[in-house]
C-alpha cells in the first residue's frame, strides 16, 4: 500500500519535473494587471454571500457538535498515536487508497491537488485587493504555479474519473440514489482546475485573463458554501475527526452518571459522535463490508451515521425524542430514519468492518453498541431470545443457561487442575470450551499442547461468562455484574497470566474489563502457541487449510501472523478471498450467536461458501463461536465438506499418541 | 380416628385415571396399617363410576352427590368434602396429585389445621411419606407429627392402577349441606386451544430427528415412531435449515426450549445449540451411530445403533406395548 | 387495582446441593439464592395487569435479611413497594405457620388481588398460595396462564390436564396463583436498578411461632439413582424391546 503511495507521489513529481523543465519559459501564469473598484466591491460583495452561505449552514453544525454532550472519557493521549492517524490516513490517505487503490487514488490526487491549491486559491483572491503574495515570474512563483498546474490536471483527471465512476459504472455501494450533488461539485472542481490552467495559456493584462480570473473566483465562491450543505462537509471537517477519534477500536465509553443508558435520545449523542455522524462521506465502505448489509438484513452501518445525523439536524442534540424510530411518537419523513431501528441495530455482528474501513473516522460500533444500550438499559428492547439469554446470564452466569455442574463433569473427566496460585497459567474455558462439545475438544487439545509443552496451568473452580454477549448487546446490568464477579475470582485465586481459546473472551477481559479494574493479562492460544512453536512437532501433511481471521483476533486485536504460523506447521496455509483485516464474519458476534433465526441468508453460510470454496481440505479456525458456526453451516453443504479444526486441534493431532490418548 | 381414606376423581362422569394410582396406595398403606380403606366421589350423576368403584376391594364407598357438585369448584369441594371427612374421621386422606387436588387439598387440609403432604412418591413403614425437594434433587421423609387427619397426594405414576385389589364395597350416599352463595367462583367450560403452531414446549413426549437422518424421505420412518407414542415430532437445526421440516417443530437455541417428559433423539449428534433447547426434559433417550455423540452425555438411556435398524424395531415395540 | 405478590428466595437451581450435619435440611453455607421461578412469573404477570389496568403492585418476602436482595430485584423489576416479613425461624414453621405469616401481612395490605407462584422450587409444596386464601377467607384459583380484569372481579384461564384448559370467574379480592411460562419474563436493567433505589422497602416482623408443626421433615438425603446414560445392548429388536421396558415402568409414558 505504501508502494501505491510512493508511486503517486514519484508520478507527481516526475510530472513536475517534466512540466517545469519543459515548459517552464512558456508556462508562466498570467494574472490580470488591474481591478476597478467595482470589480473589488463585487468581489467583497460575492466572498461576504458566499461565506455568510457557508457559516449559515456551518455554524448551526458546529453549534450541534459542541452542543453534543461531552464525551466523559475523553483524552488526547496517546497524542503520538493521534499524529500517525492524521498522517497516514488523512494526509497519505491511507485507508482510502487501501480499501479501494483505484478511486482511491484519485481521491487522494484530488486531496494533494487540493492542498496544493490552498496557497494559489489565497494569492489569486489577494491579488484583487493588491495584496498577492507571490509573483508568477518570481522563481518561487513560478516554480509553485508550475507545481499546482500538474497537480491540476491530476485532479481534473481524477475528477473526471471520479464522476464517470459515479454517474456511469455507478458500483452499488454509493447507493441506489444518484447523488448530483457530487456531480455540481465534480463540475466545479473541474471548472476549478481548467479555469486556473487556462491562464497559463493567455497574456496577463488582457480580457481573457480576466474573464478566466473571474470563472475561477466565481465558482470558488459557489463551491464554499455548497460544502458545509453537502457530504463534502467532510472537507473541512473530517481531519479534526480523524485526529480526534477515539483511542480504540470499537472503544465502548463508560456510562457516566446516573442517568445515562447509553444512546436513548438525541442528549446523549456525545461530542465525538456528532463530529463524526457529520462528517460521513456516504462512500458505502462500510456497508460494503458489512455482513448484515451483505445478507439482506435491515442494518446498513452507512445509514445508522446519516440517521443520527438526520435526527441531529431535525431535533436538536439536546433532546429527548428517542434515537430509534419505533420508539418515536412521530417517524419523520426523512429516509435514513427508517433504518434507527431496533431491528437494524441487532443485527450487527459488532464484526467492526466498518469502522475499520471508514476513511473519515466514523466509529460505528459505539454508535451502534449505544443505541443497543439505550434499548436495553432502559428495557425498551423485548426479545424472546435476547430476555432468555440475560436471564441465563443473570441467574446461570453463562450465556447457555447450563448449570455449572456440567462444567465441573468436563473439568473432572479431563482431569484439569484447579488453579491454586502454583501453576503459571490459568487456562480459560468460557462458555464454549466449558459447555460446548465440540469447544471442549479445542480445550482439550490446547490443554494437551501445554501439557507437551511442560507449561503448568489450572483452570478456576468456578468460572462465569466474562459478559461479552451482554456487553455487545447493550446490557450494562449484567456485563457490569459478571465483570465483577471475574475480577473478584481472580483476585481471590492469584492469577497473574489467563491463556485461553476463545478470542471474545480475550478482548473482553484485556479492554472492555478495564473499566472497573485491573484483570489478569490474558493471551489467546495462538499467541501463545506462536511463542513456542520452536518446540511443537511439525507435520509436513501436505493438506491445504484455509485460515479464517476470527474479527475478534483479527480487527479486534491485531493477532493475524502467529494463528498462521501454527497453520503453516500443520499443512499448507490458504488464504480465503476476504482475509486479515477484510476478513468476513462468521455471523456470531455481537451476542447474534445466541439470539434467534437471522432474516435473508446466514452470514455463516456464505462465509463458509467462501472458505469451502478455496478448495482447501481443512478449514483452520482460531474461535470456538467461529468453529459452531461453521460446523452448522458446513454441516448444510452436502458433498465431503471441507474438515473444520481449530488450530489447537490441528497442532494437537501431531503431538505423540500417548500425549494424545485418554478421552474424546 | 380410623382408616384411610382415598378421595377420588372425576370430571363430567368419567375417572382421572390417577385416581386408581391413589385408590391402589390407600389399599396398601390401609394394609400395612391394618386399617380399613374407603373410598369417595363427588359430583353430579356419577352412578356409572360408583358402580366401578363397589368392585373394589373396599370398606366403604362414599358417593357426594350434589347439583352444585356438578362442575368442580373449590369452595364447593372444600365445602363438602369438610363434612365428609369430620364424619367419615379417617385417620389418613389420600389423594391423587391432579390439578384439581392440588387446587382445593390445601385449603381442605387447612379447616382441618392439618397440612396437605403433597406428590409423595413413596410410602415407607412409619408411616413415612417421601417426597422430591428442589427438582428430584433431593429425597425427604416427612411424618405427620399432631393429631387430625392426616391428608397425603400421590405423584403421578408412584403406585400402579393395576395393583388395585378388586372386591365389593358397599355404597352409601352422603348429602352434604352446600349453599349456592359459598360458591364464589364461576368455573367455564373446559376447552382446548385450537391447534394453530405447533407448541413444542407443552408437548409431554417428543421424538427429535437429526442430521443422522440422511435424507427427507427418511423422515416418516421417525415421524412413525412419534405417532405410535403419541408424541410430538420435532428436529435440530439442519433438518430444519434443508426445509425437510417447518422452522416451528425446530428444537434448540435458534428454535422452541421445550422439557417434555421424554425426549427420544433420533440422529441426533448433540450440538450445543441443540443441547440447551432440550435440557429440561426430564428423561432423554438418544439413538446414534456415533458412540462418542455428545447426546449421550446428557442421555438417560443410549442406544448406539443405526437409526433405520433400530427405529423400525422400536415403533413395533412399542405399538406392541401400547396393544395398537 | 392494587396487586400484592408473595414470593420466596430459594437456592439457585443449579446450585450443587449437599445435605447439612444434621441430615435435617441442605448446608446453606455455600449456597446462592434467587427469586422462585414460579414468584417471578407470578411478578410478570402483576406487572402486566398494571401496565394494562393501572394501580400498584406490592411485593413481599419472608425471611432472614439476605431475601431483601430478592426483593431488590423485583422493585428493579418494576414493582412499586416491598414488603419484607422479618423471621429467621422459618424452618421452624410448618407449610400453614408460614402462609399465616403472609396472611397477616396481607390483611394490612387490604389488596384487590394477591399474585404467588404455583409452588416453590425449593420445597415444592404447592400450596402457600390456596391455604393463605383459605386464611384470608378470599377466593382463589391455581395454575393460572392469563389473568382478565372484568367488572368487580377477575376472568382467568385455568390450565387442566392433558392440554384443556378452562376460564374461571371470580369476585375481587381473590388469589391466583400463577403457572410458569405463561408469560415471558422480563430481564433486569440498569435503568430499573438504579430506580429500585428510590422506592420504599417496609419491614414488618413476623409473629412468634404458635402452635406445633403438623407435619415435620424427618430427614433429607440424595437420591440413590443419580443421573447416568444407560447404555442398551444387543441387537436392534432386543435394544428396542429393554427401551419400551424403560419406557413402561421408569419413565411411564405408555
Amino acid at each position: 500500500m505504501a508502494a501505491v503511495v510512493c508511486v503517486a507521489t514519484v508520478g507527481a513529481a516526475v510530472a513536475a519535473a517534466f512540466f517545469y523543465s519543459g515548459f517552464h519559459l512558456s508556462a508562466i501564469l498570467a494574472e490580470p494587471e488591474h481591478f476597478s473598484k467595482l470589480e473589488v466591491a463585487l468581489l467583497l460583495a460575492g466572498s461576504i454571500i458566499s461565506l455568510v452561505l457557508f457559516f449559515q449552514r456551518f455554524g448551526p453544525i458546529l453549534r450541534t457538535i459542541f452542543h453534543s454532550k461531552k464525551d466523559a472519557d475523553f483524552s488526547l493521549r496517546p497524542i503520538g498515536r493521534r499524529v500517525w492517524d492524521f498522517f497516514w490516513e488523512v494526509l497519505c490517505q491511507g485507508k482510502v487508497i487501501r480499501q479501494r487503490p483505484l478511486p482511491g487514488l484519485a481521491h487522494a490526487f484530488v486531496f494533494w491537488g487540493f492542498l496544493a491549491f490552498a496557497l494559489v486559491s489565497l494569492n489569486h483572491l489577494a491579488n484583487a485587493v493588491g495584496l498577492g503574495f507571490l509573483n508568477p515570474a518570481s522563481y518561487i512563483g513560478e516554480f509553485y504555479f508550475s507545481f499546482a498546474a500538474v497537480w491540476a490536471v491530476l485532479v481534473a483527471v481524477a475528477i473526471t474519473g471520479l464522476f464517470v465512476r459515479r454517474f456511469f459504472s455507478r458500483p452499488i455501494w454509493l447507493g441506489e440514489k444518484l447523488s448530483y450533488e457530487s456531480g455540481v461539485i465534480a463540475l466545479l472542481i473541474f471548472l476549478l482546475m481548467v479555469s486556473y490552467l487556462a491562464q497559463f495559456f493567455v497574456g496577463s493584462g488582457g480580457i481573457a485573463v480576466k474573464a478566466w480570473w473571474w470563472t475561477h473566483t466565481l465558482t470558488l465562491l459557489v463551491f464554499l458554501p455548497l460544502i458545509p450543505h453537502t457530504k463534502h462537509l467532510h472537507l473541512v471537517i473530517s481531519p479534526f475527526t480523524v485526529f480526534l477519534k477515539r483511542d480504540e477500536f470499537s472503544k465502548i465509553p463508560p456510562l457516566s452518571g446516573d442517568e445515562d443508558f447509553g444512546l436513548v435520545a438525541g442528549k446523549d449523542v456525545t461530542q465525538l459522535i456528532s463530529l463524526q455522524v457529520y462528517s460521513c462521506v456516504e462512500c458505502g465502505r462500510c456497508t460494503e463490508h458489512c455482513p448484515a448489509s451483505n445478507t439482506g438484513k435491515v442494518l446498513n452501518p452507512k445509514e445508522i451515521a446519516l440517521g443520527v445525523r438526520s435526527y441531529l439536524n431535525e431535533f436538536g442534540p439536546a433532546s429527548e425524542t428517542p434515537l430509534l424510530t419505533e420508539a418515536r411518537t412521530e417517524s419523520p419523513d426523512n429516509p435514513p430514519a427508517k433504518y434507527m431501528s431496533m431491528e437494524a441495530v441487532f443485527a450487527c455482528t459488532t464484526c467492526g468492518s466498518c469502522e475499520y474501513q471508514c476513511p473519515v473516522g466514523v466509529q460505528h460500533l459505539p454508535i451502534i453498541v449505544g443505541l443497543r444500550r439505550g434499548a436495553v438499559n432502559t428495557g425498551a428492547w423485548e426479545d424472546t431470545h435476547g430476555t432468555k439469554l440475560f436471564l441465563a446470564l443473570e441467574k446461570q452466569g453463562n450465556a447457555l443457561g447450563l448449570s455449572a455442574a456440567e462444567r465441573d463433569k468436563f473439568i473432572q473427566k479431563q482431569e484439569f487442575p484447579i488453579f491454586d496460585g502454583t501453576q503459571e497459567y490459568c487456562l480459560w474455558l468460557g462458555c464454549m470450551g466449558g459447555y460446548d462439545p465440540r469447544g471442549r475438544e479445542i480445550i482439550a487439545d490446547f490443554a494437551r499442547v501445554m501439557r507437551h509443552l511442560g507449561t503448568s496451568f489450572g483452570v478456576l473452580k468456578k468460572e462465569k461468562c466474562t459478559g461479552d454477549p451482554a456487553r455487545r448487546l447493550g446490557n450494562d446490568l449484567v456485563f457490569q455484574t459478571l465483570v465483577e464477579a471475574g475480577l473478584k475470582a481472580f483476585e481471590i485465586a492469584k492469577v497473574q497470566k489467563i491463556v485461553t481459546i476463545c478470542p471474545h473472551c480475550v478482548r473482553t477481559i484485556a479492554n472492555d474489563w478495564r473499566e472497573f479494574g485491573v484483570a489478569p493479562e490474558i493471551e489467546h492460544h495462538s499467541e501463545f502457541m506462536a511463542r513456542h512453536k520452536d518446540r511443537l512437532p511439525r507435520q509436513d501433511s501436505g493438506e491445504s487449510i484455509v485460515y479464517h481471521d476470527p474479527c475478534y483476533l483479527g480487527r479486534y486485536r491485531n493477532v493475524y501472523e502467529e494463528p498462521r504460523e501454527i497453520v503453516e506447521m500443520a499443512g499448507d496455509l490458504v488464504e480465503a478471498p476476504r482475509s486479515h483485516e477484510r476478513s468476513f464474519c462468521c455471523g456470531a458476534g455481537g451476542g447474534l450467536a445466541f439470539l434467534g433465526e437471522e432474516k435473508g441468508e446466514r452470514v455463516n453460510q456464505v462465509r463458509a461458501a467462501e472458505l469451502a470454496g478455496t478448495g482447501a481440505k481443512v478449514v483452520g479456525t482460531a474461535c470456538p463461536f467461529c468453529n459452531t458456526m461453521f460446523r452448522d453451516a458446513l454441516a448444510s453443504m452436502g458433498e465431503a465438506p471441507p474438515q473444520l479444526l481449530d488450530i489447537a486441534q490441528l497442532t494437537a493431532r501431531a503431538l505423540p499418541a500417548s500425549e494424545r490418548t485418554g478421552e474424546q | 380416628m380410623s382408616g384411610v381414606l382415598v378421595l377420588m376423581e372425576q370430571r363430567g362422569g368419567a375417572w382421572n385415571r390417577m385416581s386408581f394410582e391413589a385408590l391402589a396406595a390407600g389399599q396398601q398403606l390401609a394394609a400395612k396399617l391394618g386399617l380399613e380403606c374407603s373410598a369417595a366421589v363427588a359430583g353430579d350423576g356419577v352412578d356409572a363410576l360408583v358402580k366401578e368403584l363397589a368392585g373394589k376391594k373396599l370398606t366403604k364407598v362414599f358417593v357426594i352427590q350434589h347439583t352444585l357438585l356438578k362442575n368442580y369448584t373449590p369452595d364447593g369441594y372444600v365445602a363438602a368434602l369438610e363434612q365428609l371427612v369430620k364424619k367419615a374421621a379417617p385417620a389418613y386422606v389420600l389423594l391423587p396429585h391432579t390439578y384439581q387436588v392440588r387446587d382445593f387439598a390445601p385449603a381442605l387440609a387447612t379447616r382441618f389445621r392439618q397440612v396437605l403432604i403433597s406428590d409423595v412418591v413413596a410410602i415407607h413403614d412409619g408411616p413415612v411419606f417421601v417426597r422430591q425437594l428442589l427438582q428430584g434433587k433431593l429425597n425427604a421423609d416427612y411424618k405427620q407429627a399432631g393429631a387430625g387427619p392426616c391428608f397425603v397426594s400421590i405423584q403421578a405414576g408412584t403406585f400402579r392402577a393395576e395393583d388395585v385389589e378388586v372386591g365389593t364395597a358397599p355404597v352409601e350416599d352422603f348429602a352434604p349441606q352446600i349453599d349456592a352463595v359459598q360458591i364464589r367462583s364461576k368455573p367455564g367450560e373446559p376447552f382446548r386451544e385450537a391447534a394453530q403452531t405447533v407448541d413444542l414446549s407443552a408437548a409431554p413426549v417428543i421424538v427429535s430427528v437429526g442430521r443422522g437422518i440422511g435424507e427427507q424421505e427418511n423422515i416418516a420412518l421417525v415421524q412413525e415412531l412419534a405417532s405410535a407414542l403419541g408424541a410430538e415430532l420435532a428436529a435440530s437445526r439442519p433438518i430444519c435449515d434443508n426445509g425437510w421440516l417447518p422452522m416451528e417443530r425446530q428444537v434448540g437455541s435458534s428454535g422452541q426450549t421445550v422439557s417434555p417428559k421424554l425426549y427420544l433423539a433420533v440422529g441426533i449428534s448433540g450440538a450445543i445449540q441443540h443441547l440447551v433447547g432440550m435440557k429440561g426434559s426430564k428423561t432423554v433417550v438418544a439413538i446414534n451411530k456415533d458412540e462418542n455423540a455428545p447426546i449421550f452425555e446428557v442421555a438417560d438411556y443410549g442406544i448406539v445403533g443405526d437409526l433405520f435398524e433400530v427405529v423400525p424395531e422400536l415403533t413395533k415395540a412399542v405399538r406392541a406395548a401400547k396393544g395398537q | 387495582m392494587k396487586i400484592l405478590v408473595a414470593v420466596k428466595q430459594v437456592p439457585e437451581r443449579d446450585a450443587p446441593i449437599s445435605v447439612a450435619a444434621d441430615g435435617k435440611w441442605i448446608d446453606e453455607s455455600s449456597l446462592s439464592y434467587t427469586i422462585n421461578e414460579p414468584d417471578a412469573y407470578a411478578l410478570e404477570e402483576a406487572l402486566q395487569l398494571k401496565e394494562k389496568n393501572g394501580g400498584e403492585v406490592v411485593v413481599m418476602c419472608a425471611g432472614p435479611e439476605r431475601v431483601t436482595s430478592t426483593l431488590r430485584e423485583a422493585l428493579a423489576k418494576g414493582a412499586d413497594r416491598a414488603i419484607h416479613i422479618e423471621t429467621n425461624d422459618l424452618g421452624q414453621r410448618d407449610m400453614l405457620g408460614i402462609a399465616q405469616v403472609l396472611a397477616d401481612a396481607a390483611k394490612a395490605e387490604s389488596p384487590d388481588l394477591i399474585l404467588t407462584g404455583l409452588q416453590s422450587d425449593d420445597l415444592g409444596l404447592g400450596q402457600t398460595g390456596v391455604v393463605m386464601a383459605e386464611l384470608l377467607g378470599i377466593p382463589h384459583a391455581t395454575i393460572i396462564m392469563q389473568v382478565e380484569v372484568t367488572d368487580g372481579g377477575v376472568k382467568v384461564k385455568r390450565e387442566l390436564e392433558d392440554g384443556w384448559f378452562q376460564h374461571v370467574e371470580m369476585p375481587l379480592p381473590a388469589l391466583l396463583t400463577i403457572q410458569s411460562g405463561g408469560n415471558k419474563l422480563r430481564y433486569a436493567t440498569l435503568m430499573g436498578i438504579k430506580k429500585a433505589k428510590t422506592k420504599e422497602t417496609k419491614t414488618v416482623q413476623a409473629a412468634a411461632v404458635g402452635a406445633a408443626p403438623t407435619i415435620t421433615l424427618e430427614r433429607v438425603y440424595l437420591p440413590e439413582k443419580q443421573k447416568q446414560t444407560e447404555m442398551l445392548t444387543g441387537t436392534p429388536a432386543e435394544m428396542a424391546a429393554k427401551l419400551v421396558e424403560k419406557l413402561k415402568s421408569e419413565v411411564r409414558v405408555i
